[in-house]
């Protein structure tokens, strides 16, 4: 059997531990897991940032331009002295101006206009009555009822509120059975792993 | 009975009952849904040779999940004779992408370089997706292992995303998203989501929209897909026991209930 099934099988069952009670068994592949993750990323960014961007086309591949995020990457390091600390001011107003001109168009044009456009659909067309287009009506409207503060919910105002928290209820349902599905298939993804390739009682 | 005396009892009653379901064998027919046969259709009727662009913009932890989903699809692009050109926006995806993908091109004798290649990982997710809108070849200078972008076959004639015929998101988290608002909204570019079954409702409004082009969501996704396929693997298999624990939930639930409400009519009746 493969060395990594071995290690994998066993680790799988440190962990459900924890299901019996909090021990060091459990603790130990829990921080096990966090190192591993941390330690992977880590030389993940250093190779593929770092060297393949930055230190190998600075150094062998005579870009010097590149020195100029390498100094501004540098002064984010100066948060740790008190008295250099304004300068990570620079390298951060950089990073939140270019973030920001790059995603606000984009989040405005696909988070607002194209949602907003997608919410406007006819009742009735050549195809008769389109009953999910009256349902994506009532839930838009009386949900942003519900998040309507500078009104009191009272009458009508009132009435679509109440239905607003019913479609939200709907929604938070719908999102926590979905949880509940995605981490019920992880165990039995665990328990699949366990019984075809750790200990090969299944074919 | 102590709460931790119930807990323990919960969770030996779930893990007897996924176990159990494994030894029982059900076929559930080939009903998919609209979404997944969506997905199927498409990369169905692509001409061979057409190039898919795979991201594996996933953590390791949702791997039982994720993966029965990628190897279904990745299954299918290979007997397609389509070629992939596998990425990856998260770190902990880029080993594991790199792995499928070798494992399903094994599968159908498939040649690195030539049938599918793996460009790895790229940070600042935002930046990478719009400059493979440029230029996939400035992005990616070189592959996963390092060879250099010109001396793979595959990545001749690709030059952007007007080479792509559609981007396939496997995710578990939001990555998805800068797929649709990037490549999507500026270039036009087609995706697709491979999504864990905790993340479809926070798609839903990208694919009613049309924004998302269609979603194979979670291990009943996975099964789904697998049955379309004729191939059946980690999803079929998982299916008994996803119906299996959803029908134990809910009699946990009904019972949770009982003793509530008893217990509520009860200190009325002391009042």
């Amino acid at each position: 059997m493969d060395i990594g099934i071995i290690i994998a099988g066993i680790l799988t069952l440190a962990i459900f531990t924890f299901l019996y009670r909090d021990n060091p068994i459990y603790r130990l592949v829990e921080h096990l897991l966090i190192g591993l993750s941390i330690g992977y990323a880590l030389v993940i960014y250093w190779q593929t940032t770092l060297v393949d961007i930055l230190f190998r086309p600075l150094f062998t591949g005579g870009k010097p331009v590149l020195l100029i995020p390498l100094v501004l990457g540098l002064l984010m390091f100066s948060r740790f002295n008190s008295r250099l600390s304004w300068l990570s001011r620079i390298p951060i107003a950089f990073m939140i101006g270019a973030g920001a001109g790059v995603a606000i168009p984009a989040m405005l044009y696909a988070r607002t206009l194209k949602q907003v456009s997608a919410s406007v659909m006819p009742l009735i067309d050549d195809g008769g009555f389109h009953i999910e287009a009256l349902v994506v009506a009532l839930g838009l409207l009386s949900t942003l009822a519900y998040f309507y503060f500078s009104r009191e919910h009272e009458g009508l105002m009132g009435k679509a509120a109440r239905l607003g928290t019913y479609f939200l209820m709907v929604f938070f349902g719908a999102t926590f059975a979905y949880t509940v599905m995605s981490r019920m298939s992880t165990f039995i993804g665990r328990i699949d792993f366990l019984l075809t390739d750790f200990l090969r009682l299944i074919g | 009975m102590t709460p931790a005396g119930i807990r323990w009892i919960i969770f030996a009653g779930l893990f007897a009952v996924v176990t159990l379901s494994y030894l029982v064998v059900v076929d559930f027919g080939s009903l998919s849904s609209p979404e997944v046969q969506k997905s199927y259709d498409y990369l169905e009727n692509l001409p061979e040779g057409a190039v898919v662009m795979v991201s594996f913009d996933h953590e390791a932890s949702s791997l039982p999940e994720i993966q029965p989903i990628a190897l279904a699809i990745l299954r299918h692009i290979f007997r397609s004779n389509l070629k992939p050109v596998g990425v990856s926006l998260f770190a902990e995806g880029t080993a594991i992408g790199y792995r499928l993908m070798n494992k399903t091109a094994g599968e159908f004798g498939k040649k690195y370089g030539t049938d599918y290649v793996f460009m790895g990982f790229k940070p600042q997710q935002i930046a990478a997706i719009l400059g493979m809108g440029e230029s996939i070849k400035n992005i990616f200078p070189e592959d996963y292992l390092g060879t250099p972008v010109e001396k793979l076959p595959l990545m001749a004639d690709i030059e952007n995303y007007d080479d792509i015929e559609m981007v396939i998101s496997i995710a578990d988290g939001s990555l998805t998203v800068h797929w649709i608002e990037y490549a999507g909204a500026k270039y036009g570019q087609p995706v697709m989501a491979g999504l864990t079954a905790a993340m479809i409702t926070s798609y839903d409004p990208y694919l009613s929209s049309g924004q998302l082009f269609s979603v194979v969501g979670g291990l009943k996704g996975a099964a789904e897909y697998e049955s379309l396929i004729g191939r059946k693997g980690g999803g079929t298999r998982g299916m008994m026991a996803q119906t299996t624990t959803h029908l134990y939930v809910i009699v946990l639930i009904i019972i949770g209930n009982i003793f509530y409400f008893r217990s509520k009519t009860k200190s009325g009746a002391k009042q």
